[in-house]
């Protein structure tokens, strides 16, 4: 049976009907075609499913849409306003960090997590911070250098 | 990848939820982080018919360091063991178990109760529960029991936890003085990674510069369940806490253990690992103990 469930998705209101084995990934992809959230190994290993819940970065696929409900969920679309890109969006192009573009959401979102709470963070603080999202093009390097690059 | 259908419970209450677990028995699991879970729904090794979701309890997201003990709820998730100042003062191998479990998506979902409750044999948080000699608390309709941490593991994937109780707390005192402990684990890569071995130990000495009065040795890895090393802890006691001894100790602990061979590692190789880590956590709780 389908459970009424609201989200709060980048500070808008939903209220949708989902199926309780819904993962929330599936359902922002299927449900809501916020396709910027990838879906790669679906087993909480690469990452590229991550999402913004609560404040906290999370692997959406290891996430049921029904204990995401009454929550607040940011993707990769809500990191634009009106002044344009995100400043992490910003310095992943400028720094040529992105590639295929597959892992680049997720990646950008765990980018964000880490620099609301420390903005000047270090080479290592870094690497540890995305060390849940792999990306098989860049060999990390040139992300790292972006990441790095938002604040100085 | 499509999940098997089941019916959903979100209790709000331990109550609530304990007789939902009377109610379905075996054909229900608990779910907190899922991180474990949910993997495992989706390869279809369990398929439970009714899934019971305990991470909207409040009283299980607490924790509690009054009266010299830490007391913590079962869905204190990962990530912020590996970030609490309480922990970290007196119980700073646990802070360590929890920086080094997955990665940071995975700690933000996954809980205590959670790494606990799955029993995998490399998890990351038992070795530095059992040194601190930890009990969990099991609840169910009918009422309650403590176990200590080193009964609660049956075997790869068992516990004691029976199918109408649910994990509702952790709970260890705090070290005497002049106690110190260290953990850590070794794996392929930092993140993201299962353990090929990982250890936790524990000593309390007489005092400063005085003899090591009580040792615990903790492997994992090398066994269906997390082991103690026995004759290392006996090795240890009452003799003063120099470099050779623990090197000694890590030896002794090495033949404590039975790894089998696998694609992570050779049974030879991951014995000879246990050595050197019992050696080097035994040197991070000797400084803890000095309060250096």
């Amino acid at each position: 049976m389908k459970k009424l469930i609201q989200l709060t998705i980048n500070d808008k209101e939903f209220e949708i009907a989902v199926d309780p084995n819904q993962t929330l990934g599936d359902v922002l992809r299927y449900q809501l075609g916020l396709t910027g959230t990838k879906k790669g190994c679906e087993m909480g290993d690469c990452g590229s499913c991550t999402v913004i819940m609560d404040g906290k970065p999370v692997n959406s696929c290891l996430v049921l849409a029904v204990q995401a409900n009454r929550r607040k969920i940011t993707t990769v679309e809500g990191l634009e306003n009106e002044n344009g890109l995100h400043p992490v969006q910003k310095a992943m192009m400028e720094k040529g960090a992105i590639q295929c573009g597959f892992c680049s959401s997720g990646m950008i979102l765990s980018a964000k997590s880490l620099l609301d709470k420390n903005p000047k963070p270090t080479e290592g603080e870094i690497r540890s911070a995305i060390s849940g999202n792999l990306c098989r093009c860049t060999g990390y390097q040139k992300i790292v250098e972006a990441v790095k690059s938002v604040n100085e | 990848m499509l999940l098997p259908k089941f019916d959903f419970h979100e209790p709000a209450t331990v109550t609530e939820a304990c007789q939902i677990m009377a109610e379905y028995g075996v054909k229900a699991k608990v779910i907190a982080g899922g991180t474990d879970l949910m993997v495992n729904m989706k390869k279809k090794l369990v398929s439970p018919e009714q899934l019971v979701s305990v991470s909207r309890i409040e009283e299980l997201k607490k924790i509690d360091t009054a009266g010299n003990m830490l007391k913590i709820g079962s869905c204190f998730t990962v990530a912020d063991i590996a970030a609490s100042e309480q922990i970290g003062k007196k119980w700073k191998a646990l802070c360590s178990g929890a920086k080094a479990l997955g990665s940071p998506l995975i700690r933000n979902l996954a809980t205590i109760g959670g790494n606990l409750g799955s029993a995998r044999p490399a998890a990351d948080l038992p070795p530095s529960l059992m040194v601190y000699g930890a009990k969990v608390v099991l609840k169910k309709k009918s009422g309650e029991r403590v176990v200590a941490m080193d009964k609660f593991f049956r075997g790869p994937g068992l516990t004691e936890i029976t199918p109408d109780e649910i994990l509702t707390e952790i709970q260890m005192d705090a070290p005497p003085a002049y106690s110190g402990a260290g953990y850590i684990n070794l794996g392929i890569r930092q993140a993201q990674d299962c353990n090929l071995v990982n250890v936790a130990s524990f000593i309390t000495l007489e005092g400063p510069g005085g003899v090591i009065k009580t040792a615990r040795i903790v492997m994992g890895c090398v066994g269906p369940t997390h082991l103690r090393a026995p004759s290392a802890e006996k090795l240890l006691v009452g003799e003063k806490p120099t470099e050779a001894i623990f090197a000694k100790a890590g030896q002794a602990a090495a033949g404590d253990c039975s790894p089998i061979n696998d694609f992570r590692g050779s049974a030879e190789y991951k014995k000879a690992m246990v050595g050197v880590l019992t050696k080097r956590t035994l040197g991070i709780a000797y400084k803890e103990a000095m309060g250096q």
